[in-house]
């Protein structure tokens, strides 16, 4: 997609300075050069506080300043740019199954899950596209255990990864009589569906159970209870299911949800293998990391993996613009690492 | 819609339901009253606030000390008809935890009573679902189990081998026994191709089919016959489908009294090695069926051997053993070690001429030809 002259001056502007100043006198000074130049400074700078990085561009831009060239217009023609250097994964583009469950923190975290939950579903609603919920284990006296749901709609998995991992909640419990603040955690997975050619399983390898499996059945007996249980027996992953009266139609939502849940396990033996220790961590890896408080108190959200801070918590829970955003930054932040990623790979001394 | 009347056929309705349970032993009759009792105590002095999930555990507790099996699953399936939701994990978050109304709660009250009596609970809502399809339920017409909901798999599969497919693009499908027409409908829904002849001894049974083949295909042609030389226009068949009674004479009696009290025994009862009406169905298939069609049948574990001896001593009918199996792999899984249940279908292919001789009513259901392909 990006022609070749432009895609290695873009990974030149990240790079050292000495690149940079070989590629800007091997190229004569065209305006595609500058143009690349400035926003991409001003997009490092204003989500990055890498200080060696900064530091190399803001050298960079100094050379170029005295031009006085004005790039606000070409902002946006320069990020795509930037973005077509990096790789999108495969599975971007599918539905994911979602999948929350109460932490630490006993009813108030059960409570917190449950708005967290809702919350999703508003931003499914937000993005057009489709929730369906799979399971919803609510507690007696109010609030939720876990739930979980299938998301199908454009680039769902795209957007949601970010989501996975410990999500904290400081506040005062609705049951607090003292007014002391609490902490208590939940639980977001984001687990991509595979397709059929990203996933085989075994058929030897499966375990099913239903209510029905013991003692004589068929036309014997008139058992209304569909739930269905299967069991993978190499990885021990279990999956089950009884949203439906139909038995057939609950194995195949169960099949779906075990399918996914390998999926990830597989995704995630691959992306282990990756050297580079990134913030914008996706997977299990990020799944036992804080990655995201909300404190009622300070009226703030914050996600520590790229410690941005947006308030109006009330505004952020109806998963409408302020999510969006937010997840738009970690986005931007997941491109960058995507990005240091690749010049890093090219930063060869021998490179001519 | 093809209705087959005739003077030879034996229509079989047993109990309705609100004649009450026949047979019930006073020891019975005995344990509804303090039932009763409770139930009247506890609605007029809890006049107000019930929610779902406390209404859900009560009935509950009722069912179980009334001995009703299921007692947690009917007690959900019935709350959450009258709510609206199909099951108790579909209903709506925020309905949980709030107060039912007093009408809803006389509706959930109405049919519990029902369930009290063993009426099974597909019977009590009026409806069950089958595969993709939600289908009324009647007493006593026999009610689809799980298992048959597999029977189809390997053959609605296989209509994509090439085999199949070359031999016939608008297979003719005859259903024995078509009970609610679960089967019948729901070939219909995955071949819109094809043409069902729905098949079966009772009346109830075949009006059943035809009111739920009204509710899910509006737009079909549906023909009434007379009589079985009706079959004879519709020419030898590509399938035969049966789920007939296998259970074995002996076993009946140990039923449970949802079963026995309300469903058709005919429906049920396969004679004293429950062979009965699987004889006459291959004896059928020898006239009916197509060369290269198959016969799928659902039958009890102990079958498959004994269908496989009794075709060997029966070589006039040309037809042969071809497969049994016990779960089926479009879903990538199989049963390891199960000793359980049920419902190994077997499947046999050859065929010849037909004819015809015992009586029984026919529903027939086609496509109309000028419609376009349905996924």
């Amino acid at each position: 997609f990006l022609p070749p002259g432009v895609r290695h001056l873009a990974i030149c502007l990240l790079s050292s300075r000495e690149h940079l100043y070989r590629c800007l006198d091997s190229q004569p000074y065209t305006l595609e050069g500058t143009l690349l130049l400035f926003p991409l400074y001003h997009r490092c700078t204003a989500q990055l506080w890498q200080d060696s990085l900064k530091m190399k561009l803001q050298l960079n831009f100094m050379v170029c300043r005295k031009e006085n060239f004005r790039f606000k217009g070409c902002t946006i023609l320069v990020l795509q740019i930037a973005l077509l250097l990096i790789p999108s994964e495969d599975v971007d583009h599918n539905d994911i199954i979602m999948e929350v469950t109460a932490g630490v923190g006993g009813q108030e975290a059960m409570l917190f899950t449950e708005e967290m939950f809702d919350m999703y579903q508003q931003y499914a609603a937000y993005k057009n596209w489709r929730f369906d919920v799979l399971e919803y284990a609510p507690c007696d006296i109010g609030g939720l255990r876990h739930a979980s749901a299938v998301v199908v709609g454009l680039k769902a998995y795209r957007h949601m990864k970010f989501e996975g991992g410990v999500h904290r909640v400081q506040r005062v419990p609705k049951t607090e009589k003292q007014g002391r603040i609490h902490t208590s955690t939940m639980t977001v997975a984001i687990l991509p569906q595979p397709t059929e050619i990203n996933l085989k399983i075994n058929p030897k390898d499966l375990w099913i159970e239903t209510k029905r499996a013991s003692g004589a059945g068929g036309q014997h007996v008139n058992k209304t209870e569909s739930a269905v249980r299967i069991v993978h027996i190499p990885t021990g992953v279990v999956s089950e299911c009884q949203q439906d009266r139909s038995q057939i139609r609950n194995r195949a939502t169960a099949m779906q949800v075990l399918r996914a849940k390998l999926y990830s396990i597989m995704l995630e033996e691959e992306t282990s293998k990756r050297c580079i220790a990134r913030k914008v961590q996706i997977g299990t890896k990020g799944r036992s990391e804080k990655i995201r408080t909300y404190n009622f108190p300070q009226n703030r959200v914050t996600d520590h993996r790229i410690s941005r801070s947006v308030h109006h918590i009330e505004r952020f829970l109806l998963g409408e613009e302020l999510l969006d955003e937010m997840i738009q930054s970690l986005k931007e932040y997941a491109d960058y690492e995507s990005l240091m990623e690749i010049i890093s790979e090219n930063d060869q001394p021998n490179v001519t | 819609m093809r209705v087959l009347a005739s003077p030879l056929c034996r229509v079989l309705l047993r109990l309705l339901p609100h004649c009450g349970p026949v047979g019930v032993s006073p020891a019975k009759g005995s344990i509804l009253k303090p039932c009763k009792q409770m139930l009247r105590q506890n609605f007029s002095d809890k006049a107000e606030q019930v929610t779902t999930t406390e209404l859900v555990s009560y009935w509950r507790d009722v069912f179980e000390a009334n001995g009703i099996p299921e007692a947690q699953e009917s007690s959900e399936y019935i709350v959450s008809h009258v709510l609206g939701a199909k099951t108790f994990q579909t209903l709506k978050p925020s309905s949980l935890f709030t107060p039912l109304t007093k009408e809803q709660q006389q509706q959930i009250q109405q049919l519990c009573a029902k369930r009290l009596q063993r009426m099974p609970v597909q019977y009590v809502l009026g409806e069950w679902d089958f595969q993709d399809l939600t289908l009324k339920m009647k007493p006593p017409v026999f009610i689809p189990r799980p298992e048959t909901e597999f029977l189809l798999l390997p053959w609605v599969s296989e209509q994509r081998d090439q085999r199949l497919r070359d031999a016939s693009l608008y297979p003719v499908i005859l259903e024995v026994g078509c009970g609610s027409g679960a089967v019948a409908l729901s070939l219909l829904s995955k071949l819109p191709h094809s043409q069902v002849i729905a098949l079966d001894k009772a009346e109830a049974a075949v009006n059943l089919t035809r009111e739920n083949a009204e509710s899910v295909h509006p737009e079909m042609n549906q023909e009434f016959g007379g009589s079985w030389e009706q079959l004879v226009p519709w020419g030898p068949v590509d399938i035969i489908i049966s789920n007939p009674p296998y259970v074995f004479h002996e076993d009946m009696t140990h039923l449970e009294a949802e079963i026995l009290r309300y469903e058709d025994l005919d429906a049920l009862d396969g004679g004293d090695d429950g062979m009965r009406v699987i004889k006459e169905i291959l004896m059928l298939a020898s006239y009916l069926l197509k060369d290269e069609g198959s016969v799928f049948l659902e039958v009890d574990p102990r079958h498959p051997e004994m269908v496989k001896n009794w075709l060997q001593s029966h070589p006039d009918l040309l037809l042969s053993f071809s497969a049994t199996h016990k779960d089926f792999c479009a879903w990538g899984a199989v049963y390891p070690h199960h000793t359980g249940p049920p419902d190994p279908p077997s499947a046999s292919g050859v065929p010849d001429v037909f004819l015809i001789d015992s009586a029984a009513y026919v529903v027939s259901l086609t496509e109309p030809p000028a419609h376009p392909a349905r996924a």
